[in-house]
């Protein structure tokens, strides 16, 4: 199978890979590029732990062709969150809130919250729900993810935020 | 090395680049944009991956979505996640924009697109109940030129549409929603996200001076592809909308429709709840008039 190069701009830095054009983004990111803390859980779409955020959009990175996303995309892993005060406060959030248990659905889940707060959004628990229904936590942690998602909010940085 | 992985994909950057490739046997490949239905589909060999693909996913040509005389024209590749948040499609044509953000959970509606949620011609699609019930149509398009039809000759059948094997879906046509009519969508499954229906419908109608005047309504998961029912609005337009009238459409909803019981849902609980789907959109056409 002849390969394709794309390059992207992967948590703020530019990053060329060479890959089959059909393999999945989730295999991209964490055999080719090692960035591990992306998971995957389900690989059929269903429990948005494998969540990255490509162009400001949340996708689950299971069921993406690496090749269809395009040169010049920004991409957001789990690991990319320290890099912005949002991305810091939003961490701290769900440490302070308590919202990981056994974890293995946060890095999907707090890149769905971040991608939701740049929003901007009415924040009520209607619409973090509805942010968050495409990622499910096993251990049904779900009370305190929310909380930790208003917590945040509250203290949310101006200029991390986009127009929709 | 995956069996996925050896799916060859072309990746062209225009409408007419990318029709010129379905064109030729040679060069055809399966169209993928959103992937959300097919992507599950190879992974778990439901169907075997193609030898090749082609990404229609950034073609801006697909893009499109505007408002001219009484349509609203929605490009194939617009995702959920667009008809969800565009003003003028909550606007123009409020129930398509509901069922959108009923799909799957946010991911899915990023990803996932209105030509391949009609393509895929799921009998459980979520979108195709309010594009009938609006009277939309769909272009395709060739080498050959463009095809318009309506969405409800198109739909041809359980998982089949009436596409060439040259063909791409190009846009639809959606007549607006006048200020006079209403609409709504309806779902009901197991959960609100991530969840296949059990039965889902849309409707939009019209009534003056007391009198139904429009009365479209379509279901999913009831047949082998998602359908109007023009017994239940031949037996309603015209009319008064009273609770003698409910009674009656109710019932002739339930008895014009013939689900199945499969791993969702029971044909029993689909018939009821076909009609009481039905009696809760004449309920809210009705509403304050």
């Amino acid at each position: 199978m002849k390969k394709i190069t794309r390059t992207w701009i992967i948590n703020g830095e530019e990053r060329s890979v060479e890959f089959p054009p059909a393999r999945r983004l989730l295999d991209v990111l964490r055999e080719n590029l090692v960035l591990t803390g992306t998971k995957e859980g389900c690989g059929e779409g269903e429990c948005g732990a494998c969540t990255v955020m490509i162009d400001g959009e949340i996708v689950v990175s299971c069921l993406l062709a690496a090749g269809q996303v395009r040169d010049g995309s920004e991409i957001l892993t789990v690991e990319g969150l320290e890099r912005t005060p949002g991305g810091r406060l939003l961490q701290n959030a769900y440490l302070e809130k308590g919202a990981a248990q056994c974890g293995f659905c946060i890095p999907g889940m707090l890149v769905s919250s971040y991608a939701f707060l740049r929003r901007r959004p009415d924040i009520t628990d209607a619409s973090i729900k509805d942010a968050h229904a495409g990622n499910i936590c096993r251990c049904t942690g779900y009370i305190k993810i929310i909380d930790a998602v208003k917590a945040a909010a509250e203290r949310w940085p101006a200029d991390e935020v986009v127009k929709s | 090395m995956t069996a996925m992985e050896s799916i060859d994909i072309a990746f062209p950057q225009t409408l007419p680049e990318a029709l010129a490739l379905m064109a030729d046997e040679a060069t055809r490949g399966q169209p993928l944009a959103g992937g959300t239905d097919l992507m599950v589909q190879w992974e778990s060999g439901v169907r075997p991956p193609p030898a090749r693909a082609i990404d229609i996913k950034h073609l801006h040509e697909l893009h499109e979505i505007s408002e001219t005389h009484d349509e609203l024209v929605i490009g194939g590749a617009v995702t959920h996640a667009h008809l969800r948040r565009t003003a003028m499609i909550r606007h123009y044509a409020p129930a398509l924009a509901e069922a959108a953000a009923t799909v799957g959970g946010g991911q899915i509606q990023a990803m996932g697109t209105i030509a391949g949620s009609i393509a895929n011609a799921s009998p459980a699609g979520d979108l195709a109940p309010s594009l009938l019930a609006a009277d939309a149509r769909v272009v395709v398009a060739s080498v050959r030129g463009e095809r318009n039809l309506s969405l409800q000759s198109f739909i041809r059948g359980y998982r089949k549409i009436d596409l060439a094997p040259d063909e791409l879906i190009v846009r639809f046509v959606i007549p607006v929603k006048k200020p006079t009519e209403r609409e709504q969508f309806r779902k009901l499954g197991p959960r609100a996200a991530q969840a296949i229906s059990k039965i889902m419908g849309s409707y939009r109608g019209e009534i003056r001076d007391g009198t139904i005047t429009r009365f479209s309504v379509a279901l999913g998961s009831v047949a082998p592809t998602a359908v109007r029912l023009p017994d239940v609005e031949a037996l309603v337009v015209g009319r008064t909308l009273d609770a003698a009238l409910l009674d009656e459409a109710e019932r002739c909803a339930a008895a014009s429709v013939k689900p199945i019981t499969d791993i969702r849902s029971t044909a029993e609980y689909r018939q009821w709840v076909s009609g009481r789907l039905i009696r809760g959109f004449l309920e809210h056409v009705g509403a304050d008039n």
